[in-house]
C-alpha cells in the first residue's frame, strides 16, 4: 500500500531519470557535431527543477518536508548557483555578477533545496532584468543572507506572503526559509525593491 | 577545449556503476565530456567490487539504485570498511532521488559528494573539481592515518583547522579531528570534538559519535540515553542500532540488544556484518536458535567469492553447541581443515581447541590439557575466552576457568559475557568461585579508586548477584583497554 506521496515521488524520480538520459543524448550530440545546445539543456534541467519543486510544494502543504542539513562552504554554493544559471542569463543578454563575503564560516543548510531556491530566483530575475543580475552572500549578525537582485521594474508588492500565493517558486522558497531554524530563530524570505541595482531584491535569510 | 581540467581528467581512471545501460551511457558521456579517457563500467554490486579489487579507480560515479535490494550506499560502506577503496579515491553518488540527501546527512560513512539527476557535465565537473581538490589537500592526513601515525595526523588537523588554506575544509577537519581522537583512544578529546560539531547542528552521526565516546568512558547510562535519541531521530541509520546494541550488551541488557539488532537486520538485508552482530548478541542473550540462524545466513550470503571465514564457521559450531545440536556442531566442525588452522590467529586456534572439548570428550580433553597453560597466559578476545571457560568447566578444570575469567574481570571487559559465565560456573557447581572473583574485583576497584573520586553507585558486593550491574565497572578515567569499546573488539572484526 503506497501513499499518494510515495506514488508522486516515484513518478518524479522516474521522470528525472528519463530527463537525465535526454540531457546526456543532447551532450553527446553537442560533442559529435561540435555544436552548443544550451537551450535544450536548460529546458531539460528547468523541467526537472519544476517537477521537483512541485513535489516539494506538496510536501510543504502536507507538513512532510524534512530538511537534510549539511555544512556548506558558502562560496561553493554561490559559484554553483551561478553556474546553473549563467548560460541562460547570458543567452537572455544579461550579465551576472557574483559576490561572496570573505571568511564566511561553514553554514548549516539543505544544500539542494537552497540551490533550487536560488536558481528559481535567478530565473525570475532573468525574466524582468534589463541588463544585470546580481547574486551575493553576506553575513548579517547571526544570519546568512543570500540575495538575488536585478535592474528590472521590481516587485509590484513586496509582501512575501502575498507573493508566495502567486507562484510555486516563491511559495516553496518561503517554506524552505521558514524550515531552516536554529535555536529559536527561523529563516525567512524577504522581498524588496531598490537594492544595489534598483530593481527587485530577493533575500533568503538563514539563521 | 584547452581547459587545464581536461588534462587533469585525462589522467584519471573512472569507474561508472549503474545497472541501467542508458543511464550508464549518460554518465560515460559526462565523464568523457570532462576529458576523461579511461572510463570503465560495472552493471552491479558484485562486478563493481571485483573491478575495484583488480584496479583501484581514482573516481567512482555510482548510481544509488543498483537493483536486487542493493544500493550505492551499501557498496560504498563495504568498499571503505574493507579497505578496498583508499580515502584518496573520490566516490560520487548519482541519484534522481532527493531522499538520498537524507542518507548523507545521517550516516558516518558518506560519499565525497552526491549529485541529483539530471545534471550537465559542467555541474558534475564543478563538484568533482572540488572533491579532487579536497582529496589533494587531505593527502598527508590520509597517509598518516594509514600508517597510524597519530601525531602526524593530529598535527595536520591542528595546523589547518584555522589556516587560510584549510578554510574551505574547516568542517571536514572538525569531523576528522573527532574521528581521529576516537580511533586513538582519546575518548575525552573526541567527546569535546563531537560537542563542537553538535554546536553547529545536531547531526545524527555526531550524536552517535558522542555516544561512542561515552561508551568508551563507561558512561553507559548517558551513552544509552543519547543513542536512544539517535535511533528515534534517524530510523534508517542502522549503525546507530548496532551501537545501541553494543551499549545494551555492556549494560547487560541482552534482550534489548537483541531486539535492536533484529530490528535493524530485518530492514537491512544482506548485511553480513550486522548478521554477525546478531549472532553474537543472541548468543549472549541465551537465544541460541536465533544465533545459529543468523550465522548460517552469514555463511549463505555469497561473500563475493571469498571462502567463508574461519571465525564464522567457529561461530556456527558454537551456536549449534549452545542450541544443544551436537550433530550439527560436529558437521560444522568438520568443514574446518587442519591446514586452515595453521594460518589462523590465536583466538580462532584457541576456540577450535576449546569447542573441540565439547564435541570429542577424550581426544579434545588431551589437546586442551596440553594447551591450557598457554591459554591462561594468552590475551584472548571475549568469544575465545568464553569458549575456554566453558571447556574448562566441562572438563572440571576449575583453575583454568577461574584464571581466564579473572582476566576478564581485571580488564573490565566481562560485562557482555557476565551472565553467561556466571551461569556456566553455576552449572559446574562453582557458584562460589564466581562470586569470590566478583567480590575481589569490586574490592580492588575501590582500593584503586583515586582519592576524592566519585564513589561507585552500586554496592561493592551486591547481595543479589543476578544484576549484571553488580559486575565491577572500570574506573572512569582509567585507561580503558581497547576491548572495552565494543564487546566484539577483542574478537576478530567482521571482515
Amino acid at each position: 500500500m503506497h501513499s499518494v506521496l510515495d506514488l508522486l515521488t516515484s513518478g518524479v524520480h522516474d521522470a528525472k531519470n528519463q530527463l537525465f538520459i535526454a540531457e546526456s543524448a543532447v551532450v553527446r550530440a553537442e560533442a559529435e557535431h561540435g555544436i552548443a545546445l544550451d537551450d535544450a539543456r536548460f529546458a531539460i534541467e528547468h523541467a526537472a527543477r519544476r517537477l521537483q519543486r512541485a513535489l516539494t510544494a506538496y510536501r510543504c502543504e502536507r507538513e512532510l518536508l524534512a530538511l537534510d542539513v549539511g555544512m556548506v562552504h558558502v562560496p561553493d554554493l554561490i559559484d554553483e548557483a551561478g553556474l546553473v544559471s549563467e548560460a541562460h542569463l547570458r543567452q537572455s543578454g544579461l550579465t551576472l555578477d557574483v559576490a561572496c563575503e570573505q571568511d564566511l564560516p561553514p553554514w548549516a543548510m539543505d544544500r539542494e533545496l537552497v540551490l533550487d531556491v536560488l536558481s528559481n530566483a535567478l530565473h525570475n530575475a532573468s525574466r524582468f532584468a534589463r541588463s544585470r543580475v546580481r547574486l551575493s552572500a553576506v553575513r548579517d549578525v547571526d544570519a546568512l543572507v543570500l540575495s538575488v537582485e536585478d535592474d528590472g521594474p521590481g516587485f509590484d508588492t513586496v509582501d512575501a506572503a502575498a507573493m508566495a500565493r502567486r507562484g510555486l517558486g516563491l511559495f516553496v522558497a518561503r517554506e524552505i526559509a521558514r524550515r531552516h531554524a536554529r535555536n529559536d530563530t527561523c529563516g525567512r524570505l524577504e522581498l524588496d525593491n531598490g537594492g544595489a541595482l534598483g530593481g527587485a531584491l530577493f533575500r533568503l535569510v538563514l539563521p | 577545449m584547452n581547459d587545464p581540467g581536461r588534462q587533469r581528467y585525462g589522467k584519471l581512471r573512472f569507474l561508472v556503476i549503474d545497472d541501467q545501460p542508458a543511464a550508464r551511457d549518460g554518465l560515460r558521456t559526462c565523464a568523457q565530456t570532462m576529458g576523461a579517457f579511461s572510463v570503465e563500467f560495472s552493471s552491479g554490486y558484485k562486478e563493481a567490487i571485483a573491478r575495484v579489487r583488480r584496479a583501484v579507480p581514482d573516481v567512482i560515479l555510482c548510481d544509488y539504485n543498483l537493483g536486487e535490494k542493493r544500493n550505492g550506499q551499501h557498496l560504498l560502506e563495504e568498499m571503505r570498511r574493507d579497505d578496498l577503496l583508499p580515502e584518496e579515491s573520490v566516490f560520487i553518488m548519482v541519484t534522481a532521488e532527493k531522499a538520498y540527501e537524507n542518507v548523507v546527512a545521517t550516516v558516518e560513512l558518506g560519499p565525497d559528494d552526491y549529485i541529483i539527476k539530471p545534471f550537465s557535465p559542467d555541474r558534475l565537473k564543478f563538484r568533482l573539481d572540488r572533491a579532487l581538490t579536497r582529496k589533494h589537500f587531505f593527502r598527508p592526513l590520509f597517509a598518516a592515518k594509514r600508517e597510524r601515525d597519530f601525531d602526524a595526523a593530529n598535527a595536520f588537523i591542528e595546523r589547518h583547522v584555522d589556516s587560510e588554506e584549510g578554510k574551505p575544509y574547516r568542517f571536514d577537519l572538525m569531523r576528522q579531528r573527532a574521528e581521529l581522537r576516537l580511533a586513538q583512544g582519546d575518548a575525552e578529546g573526541a567527546q569535546q570534538a563531537y560537542r563542537d560539531i553538535l554546536e553547529l547542528h545536531p547531526f545524527p552521526w555526531a550524536r552517535a559519535g558522542l555516544a561512542r565516546t561515552l561508551l568508551r568512558q563507561n558512561r553507559l547510562a548517558e551513552a544509552r540515553e543519547l543513542v536512544d535519541g539517535v535511533v528515534e531521530q534517524a530510523p534508517l541509520y542502522f549503525e546507530a542500532f548496532d551501537l545501541k546494541a553494543k551499549i545494551c550488551m555492556e549494560m547487560g541488557d541482552h534482550a534489548e540488544a537483541q531486539r535492536t539488532v533484529e530490528d535493524a537486520s530485518r530492514r537491512s538485508v544482506r548485511n553480513h556484518a550486522r548478521k554477525r552482530l546478531l549472532a553474537d548478541v543472541a548468543l549472549r542473550n541465551g537465544d541460541a536458535e536465533t544465533a545459529r540462524q543468523a550465522i548460517a545466513d552469514v555463511l549463505e550470503i555469497d561473500v563475493l567469492g571469498e571462502p567463508p571465514s574461519l571465525a564464522d564457521r567457529l561461530m556456527l559450531v558454537r551456536t549449534h553447541l549452545e542450541a544443544g545440536d551436537t550433530l550439527a556442531a560436529e558437521q560444522a566442525m568438520q568443514t574446518i581443515l587442519p591446514v586452515e588452522l595453521e594460518t589462523a590467529d590465536l583466538d580462532d586456534k584457541t576456540s577450535h581447541i576449546a569447542l573441540g572439548v565439547r564435541l570429542d570428550g577424550e581426544g579434545g580433553a588431551a589437546r586442551f590439557a596440553a594447551r591450557s597453560a598457554g591459554m591462561v597466559a594468552a590475551e584472548l578476545g571475549l568469544s575465545a575466552s568464553v569458549d575456554v571457560v566453558l571447556a574448562a568447566i566441562a572438563l572440571g578444570d576449575a583453575d583454568t576457568a577461574r584464571s581466564v575469567s579473572w582476566k576478564l574481570f581485571e580488564k573490565g571487559t566481562i560485562r557482555p559475557v557476565f551472565a553467561q559465565l556466571r551461569e556456566a560456573f553455576a552449572s559446574g557447581g562453582l557458584e562460589n568461585d564466581f562470586r569470590d572473583m566478583q567480590k575481589r574485583a569490586a574490592l580492588e576497584r575501590i582500593a584503586s579508586a583515586k582519592p576524592g573520586a566519585e564513589a561507585p553507585a552500586d554496592a561493592p558486593v551486591a547481595q543479589d548477584t543476578s544484576a549484571p550491574q553488580a559486575a565491577p565497572e572500570v574506573d572512569e578515567g582509567a585507561d580503558a583497554p581497547q576491548g572495552v569499546e565494543t564487546p566484539a573488539a577483542g574478537e576478530r572484526p567482521a571482515d
